[in-house]
């Protein structure tokens, strides 16, 4: 029997695409939803197993906003606002980003950090460093008030410096402290990063 | 040597050197044995051929103790087994969640590890004077999360990085769960 090649890539794309398509038709997205809905949730399902994002986030999307009384137009707003953004930390953390760094660097753009900020760091940590923790208490802190330089410069120096996800939770605290008693939310992340960061000499081999 | 002796040693040599005479079906019955064992063997197939070929005795004593053991190491694998159940599974890492809340009637705890809640998955809190927690195994990785208060008002963990991402105007916390063998 004669193989042709071309053929055999075509039925392998095709077969991949349904494999997709068939993933993000989850039996578990409620049936409560209208058909509008669902047919617009599942496009933006489709288009990210496309783009290689992960799925599942985006489908907690949506039960978080059918539990909370959320319409249907507003769930499909809040999803595909949650896909680009993953997309875009996706393109800006590389290929060696986890499912867990990209949705916590999506939560990060949406509070207001720019991408190239997250590539900057992700770089900074090296391969082997997670840098969901990190990201999420960037988002934290932005949130708190500092404003977004001031905090990727904090989070960057505590990352560059080694500093473990113990410390980087302890720094969090403390800042989240500082603001509550009255201190600048920028004063705050600077003092506190310099405070945690760890000297040169106890840097850890990662690489 | 005497010669009584002698005599007796000649006679067991010559018996010896007797030509011994074979019945002349004895290779027939040789070959029809051969091929009924090896039918045999064909037919219990390969735990057969194991079974003749290597064919141990124990004694009974050995056999009790090694059989004891390995219920005992079963027993115990499900005893461990039972204990880690409900407070862990293989992926999950077990996550104690506190909320002071003194005038609360009733707090649950609702997240992407549990739906949000849907499907009544709500992990129900309980009460110490004011100090609801509830404790539960959840998948390693980066959660969002937050309190149901009342049945009805949500609110974030105080205690826990905020969430950027509150597109349905309701406030959530944040969740690192890190697998214990890292």
């Amino acid at each position: 029997m004669r193989i042709r090649p071309l053929r055999g890539l075509v039925a392998l794309v095709m077969g991949c695409t349904a494999i997709a398509s068939a993933s993000a038709q989850d039996p578990r997205i409620p049936t409560r939803l209208d058909a509008p809905t669902q047919a617009a949730i599942f496009a933006i399902l489709d288009s990210a197993l496309a783009q290689g994002i992960p799925a599942e986030p985006l489908k907690e999307k949506v039960y978080e906003g059918i539990a909370r009384g959320a319409d249907g137009p507003r769930i499909v707003a809040a999803v595909r606002s949650l896909a680009l953004e993953m997309s875009t930390a996706h393109k800006a953390l590389g290929t060696v980003a986890s499912a867990d760094e990209i949705k916590a660097a999506a939560s990060a753009m949406h509070a207001g950090v720019p991408a190239v900020e997250l590539g900057k760091l992700k770089r900074e940590g090296g391969l082997r460093r997670s840098l969901t923790l990190p990201f999420t208490v960037l988002t934290d802190i932005v949130s708190r008030g500092v404003p977004v330089q001031a905090a990727a410069n904090a989070i960057r120096s505590l990352v560059g410096s080694g500093a473990r996800d113990a410390d980087i939770n302890t720094f969090q605290r403390n800042v989240k402290v500082d603001i509550e008693q009255g201190a600048s939310p920028a004063a705050a992340a600077e003092t506190r990063a310099k405070g945690a960061a760890k000297p040169e000499s106890s840097k850890p081999d990662t690489e | 040597m005497p010669e009584w002796q002698r005599s007796t040693l000649e006679l067991i040599v010559e018996e010896l050197q007797r030509p011994i005479r074979i019945d002349e079906s004895f290779d027939r019955r040789v070959m029809v044995h051969v091929r009924r064992t090896y039918a045999r063997r064909r037919r219990r197939g390969v735990a057969g051929l194991m079974a003749s070929a290597s064919r141990i005795t124990h004694h009974p004593v050995w056999a009790a103790a090694v059989a004891a053991g390995i219920v005992a190491v079963a027993t115990l694998g499900i005893v461990r087994g039972r204990q880690h159940a409900p407070v862990a599974e293989v992926g999950h890492e077990p996550v104690q969640f506190v909320l002071v809340a003194p005038t609360a009637k009733s707090v649950a705890v609702v997240g992407d590890f549990n739906d949000w809640g849907l499907n009544d998955s709500a992990l129900v809190a309980t009460n110490h004077e004011g100090v609801w927690s509830v404790t539960a195994p959840v998948p390693t990785g980066v959660h969002r999360y937050a309190y149901v208060v009342n049945g009805k008002d949500w609110v974030a963990d105080p205690s826990a990085p905020r969430s950027a991402a509150d597109d349905f105007g309701m406030p959530s916390s944040v969740l690192v769960v890190e697998g214990s063998t890292k």
